[in-house]
């Protein structure tokens, strides 16, 4: 518990450095930040009352204070594309991102942890041999081309899976949000009828995420299982006579540190996946909101997007200490 | 010696292991033969590749990598090995045999109780509740002198002392009452006051039980205390095999002879520090006048910080001697005595906290590391553990050659020429001159350890633990390639140790360190006579030399060690 | 040689090193066409004997783009990966040395960085400095600097606890010596063998930021922006115009993935046998 509360204490300076990090992105533009927000078409009396606003006239401290005292109030200013308070559109889109690559992690730890133990099991046969050049060849792919193969087989040519643009059949309307995730929430009111379409709907994009990173977690987990399968303790314990599902196990428990780190870690990066992956299935979450901040040079959407982004790494990192703590009596104070 | 009646519980026949496939194959244990009766014990003796560790694990079936029975077969209580099946072999293991492997801790799962692991053996082998499995474990972790057992068997692995976790390993493997332990260099790392209460301990509940004990050892001493029969082994053979007295009266091979002399301690001859001195002069430089003080040491003390919370640890405490030019000190004591420390300290490894070091008249305390690096040429250490103490990717001749740095620039040739001089030195082949330190054996890096430390012709060596982790007969080999450097160069050194046998064979003067303080010090032979601290006594009867017959130490048990509850592990 | 056979995974990754090294110096004799000439008479060609890889919407030769992009890719792989290690390293070697508040500083300051997503990052770096090439390898090799840092310092952390340092000492090795002739030599190899690692990553990264249109732009012959042209046309089920860049992707990653693993072995300070 006092882990949790000295973890806890870092979080206000890690989300000062955050929003400096925010803050300092938009400075970084070259030429005048007003003009780029406004586009070429702005009037110079526009131009003039947002470099007002945005206090562009003041010292950089400043700025950064007010900055800083926006954020607070929950003002994350207004996307140009879309016209709403970035805030608001950050909001609504969340949950589809999440839904995504919540699924894919499932998927991605469970795989990749289970192929790591079958393959140092069977460490030397046919299997082990196939997991290894899995694990090379995944590293290797890029998630939108695994994903537009997916859609051209799945969907063009074998007609299995439903068509690549968004959460839900065009047809259905969205059950009602309680989680904001489709599937829970479709469970939850009892509409059968969107529960197969967003489970249907989730299969490419969840399979593209999870093909190409099953790899590099199977990987590392191969890396620590087999550490651990061959250390002396485990050699002794078997030599003690304990079954061999028991040994697994134990090895397994033993092995939790370092995958929970890696799995923490993974789950940061499919933030990073989901906006290429979002983009090619029309996801319309968070990620497809930045490609259009970038594309339409949305500077506040693009902030508001890179600051939820490194919050939600903030808060993964802190579940994974706690997680972390309670598998190692090692680190127990 | 018996037949298949009831009082054999193991017999191995012919044993042949090999390993590797088709023309790769090579065998490691030939033809090995012997039986184990009801309530033996039997030590097996070799050196490192022997084969002795191969042979337990085929004594469980759990041969490593891709090892397989060529030849022979094991019987345990007259079933053979090879018709079990799989199911056969699990209950096999830890249930008619268990194991000790080496270094306790490592043995144990870190993060799981130790209690519960130890129930979960029970488990595996007999039918047994959760509960009723717990109450016998907490028992029998009390039986094997564990003290709050209740409470300690809810300790994790990290929470103990080496001597702790080995009694552990113990009451796991007793814990499913198995006809044989096999014991493969339990107690190896673990300071000998602790050792021979494990052992000690270990033998007492075998007997107890009726349990056949293999000690698997390269410690001729452990043989002779605690052995009725012991077997040589040799490139994967068993040379000799008979009763323990009659070995130690007359061992059958050259090579038991051999080993036999390379365990006894060869006391340092009368005159040798006058030979010293007079070699130094022939030599034709500064005579010392015998005796001239080298090194003084005063009131040396060093804290490490032990955590916000506590106070610090001290691990040198007020310790203050002084070293004669050709004298070697021995240092003496167990892992936390902080003999290493002040060794490091000495030579600037770590900073001392408080105390004076005068070295030659310098006052090498107030010195900055500029300033000291000069002396470095004169004060040099051999250092613990030969291969970590050397860098990987240099070859020999970078290694060897490395202090001359701290001399005036030579020549090439004349650097090719020292590292030839310095290997001649050390006893070792010039060709070596091109290898990298893996390809070396555990002897041979030794050496070079030395080789380098000479490099300079430093006036003072300090020798951090030579002799530790090497076989019987190298080790006898560093010792007197130490005593011979005494002899030809007049050395005067510090022996930074805790294996007494070594201590009679080398130093002149003997200080016993105990938690950072000086217990008791005086000429070697005094202290190894009439020792008059308790602690040195302690010290003394812990030691298992072979010269002494198990009779003696037979009937005075060893007190439990206060400090080995104190878990720290600190060296 | 007959020890390099016996280890395809080294033969493939150099064949493949191979194959890239010959698009890239003969790029303009192996290039059927132009790689940004648009003909819009023959856009969306399936594969023919006149257009091998087909042709993509404006028309352009699938093939001779692919050779071309070679060149941009690995470049930039390569470049801003290099920059990243020649900065890393000696980073990683001074805050693993010397452990003082401004290591701390440093430290502290990398773990941020690596703290958001890698692509998240970079996706708002290059598209507030401009969507250039040059930008794109600069801000890689920005966010490659930690990793590399991270590395060589924790091997020197380890490393510098153990004897043979204490031992150098005691032979007069001063700071630098030190530094340079034992920690860095032994500290160097999860570096060097992320090294190559690293360039496969960049690879996919830049193909990954082209592809939403944060990396370079049309016309510019480069894999990601290629497969990128051809997505949409995917479920109409014209694939060629997709499938070949990530061909050419997959493979450029795969061969450095495979020389990172064999670099692993050849560093190896054990590897000598007597």
């Amino acid at each position: 518990m006092r882990i949790v509360l000295a973890r806890v204490s870092l979080i206000p300076p890690q989300l000062f450095g955050v929003l400096l990090v925010t803050f300092m992105l938009v400075r970084l533009l070259p030429g005048d930040p007003a003009l780029l927000m406004l586009g070429n078409m702005a009037t110079p009396d526009a131009i003039a009352s947002l470099r007002q606003r945005l206090g562009l006239d003041q010292g950089l401290w400043t700025q950064f204070v007010r900055y800083l005292g926006r954020v607070l109030h929950g003002d994350l200013g207004t996307s140009i594309f879309t016209s709403h308070p970035v805030v608001q559109d950050l909001i609504e889109r969340a949950p589809a991102t999440l839904e995504l690559i919540s699924y894919a992690m499932i998927v991605t730890v469970t795989a990749g942890v289970g192929l790591a133990v079958l393959s140092v099991i069977a460490r030397g046969r046919s299997f082990d041999y196939v997991t290894r050049v899995y694990g090379l060849a995944a590293g290797a792919l890029p998630d939108f081309w695994v994903g537009l193969l997916l859609i051209f087989f799945l969907y063009h040519v074998a007609g299995w899976a439903p068509a690549p643009f968004g959460r839900l059949d065009t047809y259905l309307t969205a059950p009602r949000a309680i989680t904001g995730f489709y599937t829970l929430d479709s469970l939850l009111t009892g509409n059968w009828a969107d529960l197969g379409s967003a489970a249907a709907r989730l299969v490419l994009p969840v399979a593209t995420i999870s093909i190409v990173n099953t790899g590099a977690m199977m990987k590392m987990t191969q890396t620590v299982f087999a550490g651990v399968y061959d250390s002396a303790f485990i050699r002794h314990a078997r030599a003690s006579g304990l079954p061999q599902r028991r040994i697994i196990v134990i090895a397994l428990k033993n092995s939790l540190p370092p995958i929970i780190t890696t799995a923490g870690f993974l789950f940061g990066f499919l933030l990073g996946a989901a906006v290429l992956v979002e983009t090619i299935f029309s996801w319309g979450g968070l990620g497809q909101y930045a490609v259009q901040a970038v594309i339409n040079s949305d500077y506040p959407a693009l902030q508001g997007f890179v600051m939820v982004a490194a919050v939600f790494v903030l808060l993964v990192y802190l579940v994974v200490d706690v997680l972390y703590e309670l598998v190692d009596p090692r680190i127990r104070i | 010696m018996a037949g298949e009646d009831r009082s054999t519980t193991l017999e191995v026949d012919h044993l042949g292991i090999a390993f590797g496939a088709g023309a790769a194959e090579h065998a490691v244990l030939r033809d090995v033969t012997f039986r184990l009766g009801r309530n033996e014990i039997l030590g097996i003796v070799g050196e490192t590749g022997a084969g002795k560790s191969v042979l337990a694990q085929a004594l469980v079936g759990l041969l490593p990598g891709d090892g397989r029975v060529v030849q022979g077969e094991i019987r345990v209580n007259g079933r053979p090995l090879a018709a079990m099946n799989e199911r056969d072999r699990r209950q096999l293991r830890g249930g008619a045999i268990s194991l000790i492997g080496t270094s306790a801790k490592t043995l144990l799962d870190p993060v799981e109780t130790v209690g519960r692991q130890i129930a979960r053996v029970l488990r595996a082998h007999r039918p047994c509740g959760r509960r009723a499995a717990w109450r016998q474990t907490v028992q029998l972790l009390g039986d094997v002198g564990i003290i709050d057992s209740e409470q300690r068997a809810r300790a994790y692995p990290h929470e103990l002392s080496g001597g702790m976790a080995q009694r552990v390993v113990i009451a796991m493997a007793l814990i499913a009452r198995p006809d044989i332990i096999l014991a493969d260099d339990a107690t190896l790392g673990l300071d000998a006051t602790v050792q021979v209460q494990v052992l000690d301990l270990l033998v007492a509940r075998s007997r107890e039980r009726g349990v056949s004990v293999i000690l698997i050892t390269h410690d001729l001493g452990i043989v002779a205390h605690y052995c009725d029969r012991v077997a040589i082994m040799r490139a994967g053979r068993i040379e000799e095999l008979q009763a323990v007295q009659g070995f130690l009266a007359q061992p059958g091979t050259a090579y038991s002879e051999s080993l036999l002399g390379a365990a006894r301690a060869r006391p340092v001859p009368a005159d040798h520090l006058s030979t010293a001195t007079q070699r130094l002069g022939d030599a034709g430089e500064a005579v010392a006048p015998r005796g001239e003080t080298l090194l003084v040491v005063e009131n040396l003390q060093k804290l490490f910080a032990a955590g916000a919370a506590q106070p610090p640890l001290r691990a040198v405490d007020g310790v203050s001697f002084s070293l004669a030019r050709g004298e070697t000190l021995a240092l003496v004591g167990e892992s936390g005595s902080g003999k290493t420390t002040i060794g490091q300290c000495l030579l600037r490894l770590l900073t001392a906290t408080a105390g004076g070091m005068r070295f030659d008249g310098i006052d090498i305390a107030a010195l900055t590391e500029r300033q000291f690096r000069p002396l470095r040429q004169r004060m040099q250490m051999v250092f613990q553990e030969p291969y970590v103490a050397l860098n990987p990717r240099w070859r020999v001749c970078d290694l060897i050659s490395e202090p001359l740095r701290l001399l005036e620039p030579v020549s090439r040739r004349d650097r090719q020429a020292r590292v030839n001089e310095l290997l001649d030195l050390v006893q070792l082949p010039r060709r070596l001159a091109e290898a990298y330190p893996h390809q070396l054996t555990a002897g041979e890096q030794k050496r070079i350890g030395i080789a380098r430390a000479l490099a300079t012709r430093p006036d003072f060596v300090v020798f951090d633990e030579p002799t530790t982790a090497l076989d019987i007969r190298v080790r006898a080999q560093i010792i007197d390639l130490i005593r011979s450097l005494q002899v030809r160069t007049g050395l005067s050194a510090l022996f930074i140790t805790h294996d007494l046998n070594s201590v009679r064979s080398l130093a002149h003067n003997v200080i016993v360190l105990n938690r950072g303080q000086i217990v008791e010090r005086g000429e070697t032979e005094t202290i190894f006579a009439r020792p008059q601290h308790a602690y040195t006594r302690l010290l003394l009867t812990a030691e298992l030399p072979i010269e002494w017959s198990a009779s003696r130490r037979s009937g005075t048990p060893v007190p439990v060690l206060t400090a080995e509850r104190g878990a720290s592990a600190r060296r | 040689m007959r020890r390099c056979l016996a280890r395809p995974a080294a033969v493939i990754g150099l064949a493949l090193l191979a194959l890239l090294a010959v698009a890239i110096v003969f790029a303009d004799l192996l290039a059927p066409y132009s790689p940004i000439m648009a003909d819009p008479l023959h856009s969306l060609e399936s594969p023919s004997s006149l257009h091998l890889l087909g042709t993509d919407v404006s028309g352009m030769d699938v093939l001779s783009r692919i050779i071309f992009a070679t060149r941009i890719n690995l470049l930039v792989g390569i470049v801003s990966v290099a920059g990243a290690f020649l900065v890393g390293v000696p980073i990683g070697l001074l805050t693993g040395f010397y452990r003082g508040f401004v290591s701390a500083l440093v430290m502290r300051l990398f773990d941020f960085i690596q703290s958001f997503p890698v692509f998240v990052l970079g996706m708002a770096l290059v598209s507030v400095l401009g969507q250039e090439i040059w930008n794109v390898a600069l801000v890689l090799a920005v966010l490659f600097v930690p990793l590399f840092a991270r590395l060589v310092r924790a091997e020197v952390l380890s490393l510098r606890e153990r004897p043979f340092i204490s031992a150098a000492r005691c032979s007069g090795a001063s700071d630098l010596a030190v530094m340079v002739r034992h920690l860095l030599p032994n500290a160097l190899t999860p570096a060097l063998v992320q090294l190559s690692i690293s360039v496969g990553m960049a690879i996919l990264l830049t193909a990954g930021l082209s592809f939403i249109g944060a990396g370079v732009r049309m016309p510019t012959p480069e894999w990601g922006l290629m497969v990128s042209s051809g997505a949409q046309q995917m479920i109409l089920g014209v694939w060629w115009v997709s499938l070949f860049p990530g061909i050419a992707i997959v493979i450029a990653v795969l061969c450095f993935a495979l020389l990172g693993d064999e670099m692993r072995r050849l560093l190896d300070p054990t590897r000598h046998r007597r």
